[in-house]
């Protein structure tokens, strides 16, 4: 097993990075649907690598989820249409929460939802929970009270999540995730922080399909999925660029990240943490490799902060560094 | 049992072209070969542009080497044939469950098609080891497609071939062949489709235990992301037990190929929805 973190990371280098109130010791995050309960990778590495690890998304009901196949790869990216299988909050409280302490670094749960009132009672419920330091709000999927459309999709749709949430979850910061799949990622982002979300995830997934030209069918049973990997790391990157130059609060980057480079260039766009995802399936080591780069790299700019690389390439960055 | 895998840099040693699209590869990586139990497979991170790892099933495994036999087919398969001599790759294995074996003295019949030779090999060792009769049914569409045989033979294994037209062994399928032996005591099953729900259906019926190896695509091969699911009986051991929502039209569940399989009872697997 390797060591808990790079030996490049024991040193003098400051990574610890701030979302709202909630501090992590460094800015390599695991992304949600990637890292199922924050155990499962723990059998060949030590999970404690990551700043914090984000839960597979729960929802207020029991899902089976979509029929298979659900995963296509594709050119430089992965289509999936899991479809939130999940125990529902009832069960994950009671059998998988008390399992959370264990999880040897921060813990991040990610709620799913298909109305508002949804979002507020899981979240709420959720709050407090021993081992849960944050909770995500996936604001990108169909949202029923607004007819098929995502909440992030709509500014208003995404500041009656968060407020909803904001008024019953006290304990705990609310990242709010956010979808590319809209024109201008600048207004949902203020609409976000208006409603008072302490940071915001973003990209979430790329919607996109595929067809089986032999059978003349699509190739997932749910027709169309969400495209991960390197392919959307320039739609991630500029998302990040946008919404840094409109809003406060802290952004977490992620979309396609393999390696340190990639994460340095979420960086500098504006983020000011960063999430692994679909690379996990290939590297279940890339935070380590990913907190290496970024030490190397402040050594060769003699900093010795990592929030000191937040938005340093982006001259109208509107957030903060602390 | 599900094994406990290991994060290891394989060395590729050997490399040998079975037959037109079909490889051999060996790897030196003594704790992957000394764990490797019965349809046990690795995950291999393929150099080069993104793919998530290449789920193979164990082959052979000796000493401190194990092989992996595989088809040429799509582009992740193709790349792996041309990996460069003594590159060590990064392998994670072995993952996923065990065939269970029967008690000493009964028989079992194994029904492979094509590819689907592979988990057989550890297990035929394990049978014979265990002094089961076995008999392994090898089915393919040509005699060019028919591999492994050679090898299970010089287990001690009887063999019987059979091929789609005629060019070696009889001309017949794979579950035919094996219908028309005495009963066993067990089946067990890996290949297409086709031939496994064939398979499972027959044995089912004759009321014969039977243990299917499956196949999906697998994204994480951990059992975090949910993308390999093949859908089982609810209430069986290997069904997630999750309670259902109250919308919930489906009557099975869901269980992970890469985790909570590879190997399904076939009573427990829906083959009709």
């Amino acid at each position: 097993m390797e060591p808990m973190i790079g030996a490049a990371l024991e040193s003098d280098l400051d990574l610890s990075v701030e979302l709202g109130a909630l501090r992590l010791r460094n800015p390599i995050i695991a992304a949600s649907g990637c890292y199922n309960r924050g155990a499962e990778f723990g059998r060949i590495m030590d999970v404690g690598a990551y700043g914090a690890v984000t839960l597979k998304s729960v929802t207020r009901e029991p899902r089976l989820g979509n029929e298979m196949p659900r995963l296509l790869s594709t050119p430089g990216g992965l289509l999936n249409a899991i479809g939130l299988q999940g125990p529902g909050i009832a069960y994950f409280l009671e059998h998988e929460a008390p399992k959370l302490q264990s999880v040897p670094t921060a813990v991040i749960a990610s709620v799913a939802g298909f109305s508002v009132g949804e979002f507020a009672e899981v979240a709420s419920r959720m709050d407090g929970i021993p081992g849960i330091v944050a909770i995500e709000l996936d604001v990108s999927c169909p949202n029923v009270d607004a007819e098929g459309a995502c909440f992030a999709e709509d500014p208003s749709s995404t500041a009656a999540v968060v407020e909803a949430v904001k008024a019953r979850v006290t304990k705990v910061p609310i990242i709010a995730k956010l979808t590319p799949n809209v024109s201008d990622i600048k207004p949902v982002a203020r609409a976000a922080e208006a409603a008072g979300a302490d940071a915001l995830s973003l990209i979430n997934s790329l919607r996109g399909m595929s067809v089986d030209v032999d059978r003349a069918r699509p190739w997932l049973a749910n027709s169309s999925g969400g495209l991960t990997g390197p392919a959307i790391r320039p739609i991630g990157v500029y998302h990040v660029w946008q919404a840094a130059t409109a809003v406060k609060i802290p952004i977490i980057g992620m979309g396609g990240i393999e390696n340190g480079r990639d994460a340095l260039e979420y960086l500098m766009a504006g983020a000011t943490a960063i999430s692994i995802g679909t690379a996990n399936f290939r590297d279940p080591l890339a935070p380590l490799h990913v907190g290496e780069s970024i030490a190397a790299e402040l050594r060769k700019r003699s900093f010795t902060r990592v929030r000191s690389l937040t938005g340093m390439a982006n001259p109208d960055f509107a957030g903060v560094r602390a | 049992m599900v094994s406990t895998p290991l994060l290891e840099a394989a060395e590729l040693i050997s490399r040998e072209r079975v037959a037109p699209g079909f490889w051999c590869l060996g790897f030196r990586s003594p704790e992957i070969a000394r764990r490797a139990r019965p349809a046990h497979y690795v995950a291999i991170d393929l150099p080069g542009t993104f793919s998530v790892r290449l789920p193979l099933g164990i082959w052979t495994a000796r000493d401190d080497t194990f092989t992996l036999l595989f088809r040429e087919w799509g582009e992740r398969t193709t790349r792996l044939a041309c990996i460069a001599d003594h590159e060590p790759l990064s392998i994670i294995g072995p993952l996923g469950n065990e065939f269970s074996l029967p008690d000493t003295g009964k028989r079992a019949v194994i029904v492979a098609g094509g590819i689907g030779v592979v988990p057989f090999w550890l297990l035929v060792r394990e049978l014979l080891a265990a002094k089961v009769r076995t008999t392994v049914v090898l089915g393919a569409r040509s005699k060019h497609m028919l591999v492994g045989v050679d090898e299970l033979r010089a287990l001690g294994a009887e063999v019987k071939i059979c091929t789609d037209d005629g060019s070696a062994g009889t001309r017949a399928t794979a579950l035919d062949l094996a219908r028309e032996l005495a009963p066993p005591d067990i089946f067990y099953g890996c290949g297409p489709p086709p031939l496994l729900r064939a398979l499972g259906e027959h044995a089912n019926a004759a009321g014969i235990p039977c243990q299917i190896s499956m196949e999906e695509t697998f994204g994480c091969s951990m059992g975090t992301c949910w993308g390999c699911v093949v859908p089982i009986r609810r209430g069986s051991p290997q069904a997630v037990g999750y309670p259902r929502a109250t919308n919930e039209k489906r009557e099975y569940d869901f269980a992970r190929v890469c985790v909570d399989g590879t190997v399904f009872w076939s009573r427990e697997i829906l083959w009709n929805r």
